[in-house]
């Protein structure tokens, strides 16, 4: 099982979680505006 | 088979193994294993007297287990060369003393059971794809039944059962009581158009195989009711219409739908079907003696050992993809590979014999004119600039850069092999590699005029040359309305956009800048697209370390055929240009104002020449 990361669009700033693979690259889309300027958050570090 | 392996021309290695490929058009060394055979090829003559004494059976394969062969075999009786082979790991004679019983009785000593695989180098000039597909497993299908109910089976299996040499001398059985079945019903689909279970593709040749299998049983046993269930009927071919109607006028009774489950009756172990009336609703219950399940094919499990030997690309539906769908349908992205076959999707005999013809004769082009010709937009490295840190040939998806990083010494592009995405331009932290007809200066040098003036009202767009610049011509020519100002930059690959080409547009005041490539399942070379979005995903980074918005710089995939999209994302984007203030571009200017110094001079003035030169080349 993959794990999900959360992501951002670029586009239309909504937030949604997806799978994610440390290390590989995948095309990903906005689910909610269909844009490719997917953007995975960083937790940051406490 | 037989003049293949006859013709003077042709050296065939069977029962071999290709392990490595190295190399480029017209310089690949191939490694290929022969498997250790264990018996004499140049010897032996297929007379099968050490048939008689094996005493191991097992499946034979090629009847799909319908019948056995023994552990000293012939794959199947056209097999070219026309020899046998030995299953070691099934053969007793790998302990003498527990057998050895060919070994006793060939008179031609063909037997070694100390045989060993070998190792060839092959040097060729190109290369061939060829290596076919695999036939859906349909077991998972529960609702059929197969593997549960013994009169249940596959199309491949009423192939051998309804042939000649096969196990029952074509005489069709059913497989529970061994007698001549009265009904049997073909389902078609199975495991295609499915999104569920199998792959979401037609498989293009179960539909004609069934059509003809109708024709083959009426021919012979016009006695025998047949009904399809099927979705629709592709006849789409030279004839195949003609055939399907053959196959009504003789019997076959074709009936829409797909049988939602198939129940035994362990009594008579007839099959019911039971299948939805698509013309009176309800469901409707057909009893037969036999079921054939019209199996689909898919791309072999080994596909992906094969992409990476020799750098290919394939389509989502994991067959391998051609360099252009219209102009290039048998040539690879690699220069010098070419695909014949299922290898490239599934086809009949004749698309698979007609693409053999063409890639042979595209592979005898190239190697007939003794030089390839390449395009003018491949890579150069300038060597005083280059550090040898290896890291452009791990981008290259082409392997087209060798460089000792040990030795220091500088990176190598073998133009011959170079397909011009400039990844690895884009990649060298050191600037040391430039592009033939898209180098740095001509880049900047359009980024510079588009934002000369009111830099503020425009939007600069990076697009590929293959999908979203053509994207953007499908835009155009169906009249999709887009906003006028948007600036357009073509490059060949969006793997080719350099981070400093994006800070430097918005270091000259761009609000937005977009980078549109083609979709990763369309990447036109291999990979080089995983390339971009990793850049991407640090210069948002980067951008946001600036203060500067990381929306800002705007990433789509589009495919030439999303004219639409090309519109759509335009516009989207010229609404977030509209938000961007002259505060921000103004701080953004400054933030970034480092881009625009000159380079060092000495690595400024290098690159400058070779640019020339290579430009110079070029024209
Ligand atoms: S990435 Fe640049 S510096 Fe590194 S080896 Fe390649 S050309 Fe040389
Ligand atoms: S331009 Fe592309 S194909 Fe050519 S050497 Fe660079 S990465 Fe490889
Ligand atoms: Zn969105």
């Amino acid at each position: 099982m993959a794990e999900e990361a959360k992501f951002k669009c670029l586009r239309c700033m909504s937030e949604f979680c997806l799978p994610y693979t440390p290390g590989v690259t995948e095309e990903r889309t906005c689910p909610n505006c269909m844009s490719n300027s997917v953007r995975r958050l960083k937790e940051k570090k406490e | 088979m037989a003049d293949v392996g006859r013709h003077p021309n042709i050296e065939l290695l069977a029962y071999s193994e290709v392990e490595n490929v190295a190399g480029y058009v017209g310089n690949f060394t191939v490694t290929v294993r022969k498997k250790a055979r264990y018996v004499d090829v140049k010897e032996c003559t297929a007379c099968g007297d050490c048939i008689d004494v094996c005493p191991v059976t097992a499946p034979d394969e090629f009847e799909e287990g319908l019948a056995t062969r023994k552990a000293i075999y012939q794959p199947f009786p056209q097999a070219v060369p026309s020899a046998f082979v030995l299953n070691i790991d099934e053969c007793l004679g790998n302990n003498p003393i527990a057998c050895g019983k060919c070994l006793e009785v060939c008179d031609k000593d063909c037997i070694d059971y100390d045989d060993k695989d070998e190792h060839v180098d092959i040097d060729v000039g190109t290369v061939i794809v060829t290596t076919g597909m695999e036939v859906y497993d349909p077991t998972e299908l529960d609702e059929f039944g197969y593997t549960r109910y013994e009169n249940v089976i596959t199309s491949m299996e009423f192939e051998r059962l309804i042939n000649s040499g096969g196990p029952t001398e074509g005489h069709l059985i059913r497989l529970t009581d061994h007698k001549q079945p009265k009904t049997v019903a073909f389902i078609q689909c199975v495991g295609s158009r499915s999104e569920n279970k199998g792959n979401p593709y037609c498989s293009n040749i179960c539909c004609m195989n069934t059509v003809k299998d109708c024709l083959l049983i009426k021919d012979h046993y016009p006695e025998i009711d047949i009904k399809v269930f099927y979705i629709d009927i592709r006849a789409f071919g030279k004839g195949f219409e003609d055939l399907f109607q053959r196959s009504k006028e003789k019997g076959a009774i074709y009936i829409r739908g797909i049988p939602g489950e198939i129940e035994e009756d362990p009594e008579t172990r007839n099959l019911k079907l039971y299948v939805e009336n698509t013309t009176a609703g309800g469901t409707d219950c057909h009893e037969v003696d036999m079921v054939v399940l019209s199996v689909g094919v898919h791309a072999r499990a080994d596909s992906d050992a094969i992409q990476k030997l020799l750098t290919l690309q394939r389509s989502q539906d994991g067959f391998f993809l051609e360099a252009h769908p219209k102009l290039k349908p048998v040539d690879a992205a690699t220069q010098g590979v070419f695909f014949a076959g299922c290898a490239e999707s599934p086809k009949d005999i004749k698309d698979s014999v007609t693409q053999a013809g063409a890639a042979a004769a595209r592979a005898n082009r190239l190697m007939m004119q003794g030089k390839v010709s390449v395009e003018a937009i491949t890579s150069t490295i300038i060597p005083d600039l280059c550090k040898a840190c290896g890291i452009c040939v791990k981008v290259c998806p082409y392997n087209a850069i060798s460089c000792d990083t040990k030795a220091k010494t500088p990176a190598v592009v073998v133009e011959a092999a170079c397909s011009g995405c400039g990844a690895c331009s884009a990649e060298c932290p050191f600037g040391a590699i430039t592009m033939k007809h898209f180098t740095d200066r001509q880049i900047e040098a359009q980024i510079d005029a588009m934002l000369e003036y009111n830099s503020q009202d425009k939007v600069l767009a990076f697009a590929c040359n293959w999908c979203s610049y053509s994207g953007g011509d499908l835009a155009g020519t169906n009249r999709f309305q887009y906003p006028p100002n948007t600036r357009l930059i073509r490059t060949m690959c969006s793997g080719r956009v350099d981070k400093k080409f994006v800070l430097r547009a918005f270091a000259r005041g761009a609000p937005i800048v977009l980078l549109s490539g083609c979709h990763f399942a369309d990447c036109h070379y291999i990979n080089a697209v995983h390339w971009t979005q990793r850049r991407v995903e640090k210069l948002w980074d980067e951008l946001e370390k600036k203060g500067i918005r990381p929306e800002r710089l705007q990433l789509e995939w589009i495919s030439a055929a999303e004219g639409q999209k090309f519109a759509t994302v335009m516009r989207a984007v010229e609404d977030l240009r509209q938000k961007v203030t002259p505060e921000e571009i103004e701080h953004t200017k400054k933030a970034l104002a480092g881009v625009l110094e000159p380079p060092k001079p000495k690595a400024a003035a290098k690159k400058a020449t070779e640019e020339e030169a290579a430009a110079q080349a070029a024209a």
